[in-house]
């Protein structure tokens, strides 16, 4: 279940704005206490989006993630590593 | 008696207003949905039925339902920030909402209901620039076209034929008009976009295949072909064509007035007229 909670906590992003302000100022302090994995923990603190997409988080939540520019994505950051998770042959 | 008096196919993608405000009233984008909001006023309808895909923003991975109908006097929108929408309210009429869902539960559709919600994008875009004044009342009817497995082709246009039966069935006098809303080809921001994009067309040969089959009705074509694993081929939300297949459900054979591609969008725009 807890890719779920990543998966929740992308959508918080856009509900919560209090949240998205906490995530730009301090990632790794706002995710103290979310249920996630290390692996996930890891990954969201990186933004290492083509890393979460394997494990199963919505590509469409993870947006958010590049849409309020947190855990240093930007537009190009994002695009370059998400297309990297794309299959061989893939678009 | 209601009667179906039009139905629409309409795209929905969150960053066209913020384009059309930049771009102004000559640029494609305006036109394509002034053509539409012509169609739409000429029809004069009394409700927009809409079949919608919503992205996680209405209901969540904690409760997914394949099919859902709003019923409710109003709801709100767009709840996901859209550049350049505003905040709008927008009617409803519930008891024709209940009755659609009867009707499709009385033909075996389990249909959710939701009434406490609020739609994003993918509903409040189409209206936005089709009808702004919100003059006009909106059932929504979800259909899950993202989050596999994919209700199938088949049942969604079964879907839409249960709401052209509840129309013909409602006593009252009600002009209503049909829409689906979606893409036929698009990932977004998932790993097939497009270099610099936050989205991608990864099936241009498939959208423009599905514009040729709508173009022509040759539905049973369409929904034949339209599988699950080829409209998750289509893009991570190729499944939005459900949408469009179950406002065919809603129509006879009758072609339509026009079917306006945007294959760099992987969408198009189409409007029927009825009787």
């Amino acid at each position: 279940m807890s890719v779920f909670a990543v998966n929740h906590l992308c959508r918080e992003l856009l509900r919560d704005h209090a949240f998205r302000a906490a995530m730009k100022a301090d990632p790794a302090k706002a995710l103290e206490g979310k249920n996630l994995t290390g692996p996930e923990r890891d990954a969201l603190l990186a933004g290492d989006v083509a890393t979460l997409y394997r494990m199963g988080v919505n590509s469409f939540l993870m947006g958010y993630l590049c849409r309020f520019e947190v855990c240093g994505l930007t537009l190009p950051v994002y695009n370059e590593r998400i297309r990297s998770a794309a299959p061989q042959g893939g678009h | 008696m209601a009667e179906i008096v039009g139905a629409f196919g309409v795209p929905h993608t969150p960053v066209f207003p913020f384009f059309v405000k930049r771009d102004g009233p000559d640029s494609e984008i305006a036109r394509f949905f002034k053509a539409l909001t012509d169609e739409l006023v000429a029809l004069r309808p009394d409700l927009i039925v809409m079949f919608d895909t919503d992205h996680l923003n209405t209901f969540f991975l904690d409760n997914l339902p394949i099919f859902a109908v709003g019923v409710t006097e109003t709801f709100k929108g767009p709840n996901d920030e859209p550049r350049e929408v505003p905040d709008y309210t927008i009617k409803s009429l519930p008891d024709f909402a209940a009755h659609v869902r009867k009707t499709g539960i009385d033909a075996v559709f389990d249909l959710g209901m939701v009434q406490e919600f609020t739609v994003d994008h993918s509903v409040v875009v189409p209206l936005h620039f089709m009808t702004p004044q919100m003059q006009i009342p909106v059932i929504p009817i979800f259909i899950n076209g993202h989050i596999p497995p994919l209700p199938p082709a088949k049942r969604c246009f079964e879907l839409g034929r249960s709401v052209k039966r509840a129309i013909e069935t409602w006593p009252k006098p009600l002009r209503v008009v049909t829409m689906g809303s979606g893409s036929f080809s698009l990932d977004v921001w998932g790993p097939r976009i497009a270099p610099g994009r936050t989205d991608g067309v990864p099936d241009p040969d498939w959208a423009k295949r599905v514009c040729e089959l709508i173009e022509q009705m040759q539905v049973p074509t369409l929904i034949g072909e339209a599988t699950e694993a080829q409209m998750l081929k289509a893009g991570n939300v190729g499944g939005e064509l459900l949408n469009w297949i179950a406002m065919l459900g809603t129509l006879g054979e009758r072609k339509p007035e026009f079917v306006k591609p945007q294959m760099a969008n992987g969408h198009a725009y189409a409007a029927w007229r009825g009787k």
